[in-house]
């Protein structure tokens, strides 16, 4: 009998979780431990926050799915990991966990395990730019509590163009290491679309604010897609789009702070400039959620077991190289930590090798360019690899078999682009793979039989689709686990 | 700031915008896309997900 312990039950946690509870038999213990006690499906969030959903519909309470599917779920937080045990409690690996629900909030425990999987997700790092966030200056859209706030805030700017007022709408990433472009992307012309359909438009400013080196680049390195005749960068898509919506832009900027009213803004060139507003959605960036992690002795062993930035290091290659020594054999391809092989991590909890946009650094050294982004087909990809794997190990097989490299995965994206059953769009793309091969492909790094893009009504409705499709898949109802990542 | 000039980037014709929510154009692009999807889906099979 083995226990295998899930940190986090975002997309890439609770995906694992399920398929574990599917794949091992009940003399096994599945736990998930998690802070909140309700699953959020993100990609929604945006349409919370310009005031189309309610927080309600994305999320759901986890605790009487994992009960019906006898999954233990502990509402907690990890806050340290021991994987040799503790000097009182004996050589079982543990992870110490403190309570933020189930009536014991507050209380520390140590719960053992077999086999750990950390899907903790990011830290939201609202702190790295000074007034950036909802307990600052600016909104965000990245939890539904955030997005319904941001939603009401919104409401109250259309309100006062309804009454005649001007509003000014900044809305981006909030620091030059963010990794959420796409997110910030899909809010801003979602923002623009309601704004038409409450016929409003003519009243707002908007301006969409990106570390990025040029429109597009998503933290993916932009993609070239074949059109017309052509093959083109998303660069020219991107800021085709802006200009049918009317939407300016700074690229390669770096928020320096938020102010009541008015963001600070450096760029790589090093130019300073201030974006006045009466309403700034803002993406924060992103570290890891801080887990800690000790010896047998008590020692603290954290640099061991994480990169500097928060994330788990895993099989990845984290010898610092220059981009064009890059390569697709440096990112991770079972998530194991080199340190101890029953610890695994999964989703945006890893860390990664390196960027795959190009760094950039301004003259102060500071990193104006987009961290790489794990999106949720990736995260739950993952997720689902690393339990396949702990299930062979508990079996008796002695290294994890199955892999799931960015560099050898495709990404499906549907961006919406305004949501409305007969006028909304969306821009619907896949890109393979998401690590740029320039071995395999050396002109443009990927597949362009299967990269592509298009803007179209039929994206809106595969969003639509999306939504109702992963709700169902995450609440584990029947035939759940036939729906693709 | 970098204003998109009309001038700087490419602009869909009426026409583009038109196909873009034309209703039997885009139930056959929902066909299509959903394809295109699955057939990404299948690369990744051949490709990740593999013995090692
Ligand atoms: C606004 C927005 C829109 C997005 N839209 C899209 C989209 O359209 N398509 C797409 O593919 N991706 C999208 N993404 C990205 C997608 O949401 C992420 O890729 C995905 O959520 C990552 O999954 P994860 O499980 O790694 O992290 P998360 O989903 O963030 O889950 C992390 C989990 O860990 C828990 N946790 C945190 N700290 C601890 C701790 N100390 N101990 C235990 N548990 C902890 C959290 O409560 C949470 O349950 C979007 C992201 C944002 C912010």
């Amino acid at each position: 009998m083995a226990r295998v312990v899930v940190l986090g039950a975002g997309i890439a946690g609770h995906t694992s979780a399920a398929f574990l509870r599917k794949w091992l038999g009940k003399d096994n213990d599945v736990v998930v431990i998690s802070p909140q006690p309700t699953y959020n499906w993100i990609p929604s969030n945006i349409w919370v926050g310009v005031g189309l959903m309610k927080k309600e519909a994305v999320v759901f309470p986890l605790a009487p799915i994992y009960e019906r599917r006898q999954i233990d779920f502990l509402q907690a937080k990890a806050v340290a990991l021991w994987p040799e045990g503790t000097p009182e409690g004996g050589a079982k690996p543990k992870v110490e966990v403190e309570y933020t629900g189930q009536g014991k909030d507050g209380r520390r425990e140590f719960v053992e395990y077999d086999f750990l999987i950390n899907a903790t997700g990011p830290k939201l790092n609202f702190a790295a730019t000074p007034g950036l966030g909802p307990e600052g200056n600016s909104h965000s859209v990245c939890t539904a509590d955030h997005a319904a706030s941001t939603s009401t805030a919104f409401l109250e700017s259309v309100e006062r163009m309804k009454k005649g007022e001007r509003q000014r709408f900044a809305v981006g990433v909030g620091h030059g290491g963010c990794t959420c472009e796409g997110a910030a992307f899909e809010y801003v012309v979602n923002l623009e679309f309601e704004l038409r359909s409450r016929g409003v438009r003519d009243k707002a400013d908007i301006t969409f604010i990106t570390n990025e080196y040029e429109l597009g680049d998503f933290g993916v390195d932009g993609l070239n897609i074949k059109m017309g005749g052509y093959v083109s960068p998303s660069k020219i898509f991107t800021e085709s789009l802006f200009a049918e919506r009317g939407i300016d832009f700074v690229t390669r900027a770096h928020v320096r702070s938020v102010d009541p009213g008015a963001t600070h803004i450096e760029t790589l060139d090093g130019t300073r400039m201030e974006i006045p507003f009466d309403f700034a959605m803002l993406l924060p960036p992103f570290t890891g959620v801080g887990l800690k992690a000790f010896d047998a002795t008590g020692a603290d062993i954290t640099d061991r077991l994480f990169a500097p930035n928060g994330f788990m290091k895993v099989d990845a290659d984290y010898a610092k190289k220059p981009y064009e020594e890059w390569t697709p054999a440096d990112w991770p391809r079972v998530y194991q930590s080199p340190a101890y092989p029953n610890l695994f991590a999964a989703g945006i909890a890893f860390a990664p090798p390196h960027p795959i946009s190009k760094v950039r650094t301004n003259d102060e050294g500071l990193m104006i360019s987009p961290a790489p982004p794990r999106t949720g087909m990736p995260s739950a990809v993952i997720g689902k690899t690393v339990a396949r794997n702990i299930v062979r190990l508990i079996r008796g097989e002695d290294k994890p078999l199955y892999t799931a490299s960015m560099a050898e995965m495709g990404a499906a994206c549907v961006a919406s682009a305004g949501a409305n059953p007969f006028s909304g769009t969306a821009a619907s793309m896949t890109m393979f793979p998401i690590i740029p091969d320039y071995q395999k492909y050396p002109q443009y790094g990927r597949d362009l039989n299967s990269t592509f893009g298009e803007i179209g009504l039929a994206g809106h409705w595969i969003k639509i689709l999306l939504h109702h499709m992963f709700l169902y898949k995450a609440k584990m109802k029947p035939g759940w686990s036939l729906i693709p990542e | 700031m970098n204003k998109p000039s009309h001038l700087q980037a490419p602009r869909p014709t009426r026409w583009t915008l038109f196909w873009r929510t034309f209703l039997p154009w885009q139930l056959w692009r929902f066909l299509v896309i959903n394809l295109k999807m699955l057939r990404m889906m299948r690369l990744e099979k051949k490709h990740g997900h593999k013995r090692r």
